[in-house]
């Protein structure tokens, strides 16, 4: 009879507090707002080692949409961007895209992931039937495999193939001209490393039939440590070297190897090296390596390009990447669609982009198109060039030829039983 | 901990007859209430992402509680546990998308697989006790995670298995439905925590309990303790693998990150968060988990060190799981009760 009263939380205040909890738990859930804006959701990597990607694909998506709202929005309602982190994990890459859709109502995706978490996304766009832009995945297979292939997705990167053409004609050339026989490659030991060095020497060879590869290292992917690689190099005394190694990776690569006088011993060909995230970071950028553009402002050597690349700068205090001008493109070719179509409605914009062509400041002609067939984006600026240790960096780019690219492209995809 | 279960197998032990009964049949009822109240929640709310979320939290809770086995049960704190879960993703998409067999087929095949790689595994690990059988198995994890990675014809590599898990219709169910494969992942967990429930409450799992306090008693005792640890070994490997294939179904693939030892480190913080001395421990701090990842990255980006400062709370503050406080402090109120 004594026990009514007992010190700790009483019933009544856990009912309030148990209340208070549903309340939380529920309300994103109910929350639905379907008024005049449009909500575009992005699940991308904002932690973690890539963070920096992520971050720039942000920076260039908001850069746009402000664009487009002030022009009147995407036929005519206002863009809102719901951006959210997936951690650069598949599974929460799916988790979040499902829930952008799902719970915060949003009608379109730009899936701003890399690798895995792409394909990840792209099954919850299959599922769910929602419009989908990949901005980030460089994977040829995503677009180019027709069992991968919806409707409603598109993907606005550039891909693997498309430079592996094009870094391998530029090689061979030089290849030619230098008398450059003896080759060896230097990539990250992982799918794109590997696939993308299989696909450069594939078409290295085929340009210049002479060419053989002395020696492969595939250091892992984030290797503090190149020492052994670069030994294993030298020693092997080729006349040339590929390396698809990137970001971090590569600063520390070639940081290493300058303490070696690397690469005043052979031409070297790092086709990611043109980036300002790997340019800006190297201690002492050597004069003369080869690399593939990736983001620069002076190629395509356009006022256009320029302007976008010094407004960028303006907003953010840094320069963009390759991935803000890949998600940069889904913005611009989203606003033109919406334009054609008259909506904003999924599946119309999905028609109304197919096969579409805008003006654009990335583009190798000042135009970039959606092609139809299997929506991914072509005629954008692709090209290589050597560096200068200071700005611009890489100062003359020798364009790629899209109509060689394509040639080669539909006899890769039949080699791989993809047409 | 120990004292507290001491204390509950106590006041089961002089009940017998009628009540033995009802004490055997009790988790079925709670089990099949539980199952009951999951299954018609689409009935009331037509919320996907609330049935995404329990979806979720079915595989992370097999995936948890199956750990716990290992780490509350019988003591072995294993850090590579995560390598079934990928295992049972990775099986099950794979003979989905290269054999196309009915699913029921594939869920029991892929259970066969897990179950012979993890009593391989189990044989090698189970002889070490403590740190070292933590890096055995963390050892055993990164190796299947780089054959995943380096297999990239057969597994996809880092990319993961692409084109999405077929799904057909089988006895009526189309997992492509998402109520249907909402309703199966629920029944999946229910079944799969009964059937670990009555594997802790069996002898064998007051075996597993001795073994932990004292193995060199249960030894003597005639107990041959190799086995015991191999048997649990097995055992939770399975369920963490019907995590994996839940998990694969949820994102229609499998990827790498499934059998990194990332997953094996949420394995274990979903224990300390929701506690290990009692059953349903693992499934609290799963629920907790996953509601504190959605609700904080909904907010911000640094989620990490919102994280990191909810596992100093529970690990500085509560030193001890949610539910494990929560279980002391009804023990503790029902002490000062019968003091008075």
């Amino acid at each position: 009879m004594t026990r009514t009263r007992r010190p700790g939380i009483s019933r009544r205040s856990t009912l309030a507090l148990m209340g208070a909890g549903a309340m939380t738990v529920a309300a994103p859930w109910v929350a639905r707002a379907q008024a005049k804006t449009i909500k575009i959701g992005m699940p991308t990597i904002l932690s973690g080692r890539v963070a920096q990607l992520g971050t720039s694909s942000r920076n260039a998506v908001m850069l746009e949409v402000e664009k487009v709202n002030a022009a009147g929005g995407l036929a005519g309602r206002q863009i809102e961007m719901v951006i959210r982190d997936s951690k650069g994990q598949p599974q929460e890459a799916a988790r979040v895209a499902r829930e952008l859709v799902n719970t915060d109502g949003c009608e379109l995706l730009i899936d701003a992931e890399a690798s895995s978490g792409a394909f990840a996304v792209h099954e919850v766009a299959r599922d769910l039937g929602v419009f989908c832009i990949h901005t980030n995945s460089e994977t040829s297979a995503l677009t180019a495999d027709p069992k991968q292939h919806i409707p409603n997705a598109f993907r606005t990167a550039r891909q693997g193939v498309h430079d592996s053409i094009v870094g391998g004609s530029y090689a061979a050339a030089i290849a030619k001209a230098k008398g450059l026989k003896k080759w060896a490659t230097c990539s990250p030991d992982y799918a794109y490393g590997r696939d993308t060095t299989a696909e450069f020497t594939l078409y290295l060879k085929r340009f210049a039939p002479d060419v053989e590869i002395i020696s492969e290292s595939w250091p892992k992917l984030f290797q503090p440590d190149y020492t052994e690689v670069v030994t294993k190099i030298l020693q092997a005394k080729p006349q040339a070297l590929y390396s698809c190694l990137w970001g971090g990776d590569l600063t520390s690569y070639i940081d290493q190897a300058n303490i070696y006088a690397m690469f005043g011993q052979m031409e070297v060909f790092a086709v990611n090296m043109a980036d300002y995230t790997a340019l800006t970071v190297v201690k002492n950028l050597p004069k003369g390596i080869h690399s593939g553009n990736r983001y620069i402002k002076t190629f395509p050597a356009t006022p256009e390009n320029a302007a976008w690349g010094d407004a960028y700068k303006a907003k953010y205090n840094e320069y963009p990447t390759n991935w803000s001008w890949e998600n940069a493109t889904a913005v611009m070719l989203m606003a033109e669609a919406a334009k054609k179509a008259n909506a904003a409605d999924g599946k119309k914009l999905a028609e109304a982009l197919a096969g579409l062509t805008i003006k654009c400041p990335f583009g190798a002609d000042g135009t970039v198109t959606m092609r139809a067939e299997d929506h991914t984006l072509v005629g954008y600026a692709i090209g290589w060039g050597t560096t200068i240790p200071q700005e611009p960096y890489v100062p003359e780019v020798k364009a790629g030829d899209w109509k060689t690219i394509f040639e080669l492209e539909a006899e890769w995809k039949k080699s791989k039983g993809y047409t | 901990m120990t004292e507290l279960e001491a204390r509950r197998a106590e006041t089961l032990v002089p009940a017998r007859g009628a009540t033995t009964v009802w004490a055997r049949y009790r988790d079925v009822l709670i089990a099949l209430i539980a199952f009951a109240v999951l299954a018609s929640l689409p009935l009331f709310t037509g919320s996907k992402a609330l049935l995404d979320f329990v979806i979720r939290c079915s595989a992370y809770g097999l995936f948890a509680t199956s750990l716990n086995l290992l780490v509350g049960y019988t003591g072995l704190t294993s850090f590579g546990h995560g390598m079934f879960f990928g295992l049972g993703a990775y099986s099950f998409g794979l003979i989905m998308q290269k054999l196309g067999v009915p699913i029921p087929i594939a869920f029991v095949a892929t259970l066969a697989i897990t179950g012979v790689v993890a009593a391989i595994i189990g044989a090698i690990c189970v002889r070490l006790k403590e740190i070292y059988f933590a890096f055995v198995t963390l050892a055993f994890q990164m190796l299947i995670h780089s054959t995943i990675l380096s297999w990239a014809s057969f597994t996809g590599g880092d990319q993961g298995l692409r084109g999405g898990i077929p799904r057909p219709v089988f006895l009526g169910v189309d997992l492509s439905n998402h109520v249907h494969l909402y309703v199966a992942s629920c029944a999946l967990l229910i079944l799969g925590l009964l059937a670990m429930r009555q594997i802790a409450q069996s002898p064998f799992g007051y075996t597993l309990r001795m073994i932990r306090d004292n193995a060199g008693r249960a030894s003597f005792l005639g107990i041959d303790v190799w086995r015991a640890k191999l048997t649990v070994f097995v055992l939770a490997a399975l369920f963490a693998s019907m995590g994996g294939m839940v998990m694969a179904l949820f994102v229609s693939g499998a990827y790498p990150e499934f059998a990194y030892w990332t997953i094996s480190g949420e394995g274990i913080f979903i224990n300390m968060l929701g506690g290990v001395s009692t059953f349903l421990g693992p499934m609290v701090g799963t629920v907790l988990l996953l509601l504190l990842n959605d609700t904080v990255t909904r907010f911000t980006e640094y989620h990490g060190i919102v994280l990191g400062i909810v596992i100093l709370f529970f690990a500085l503050g509560l030193r001890k799981g949610l539910l494990d406080f929560v279980a002391e402090w009804f023990a503790h109120r029902r002490e000062a009760g019968e003091g008075r």
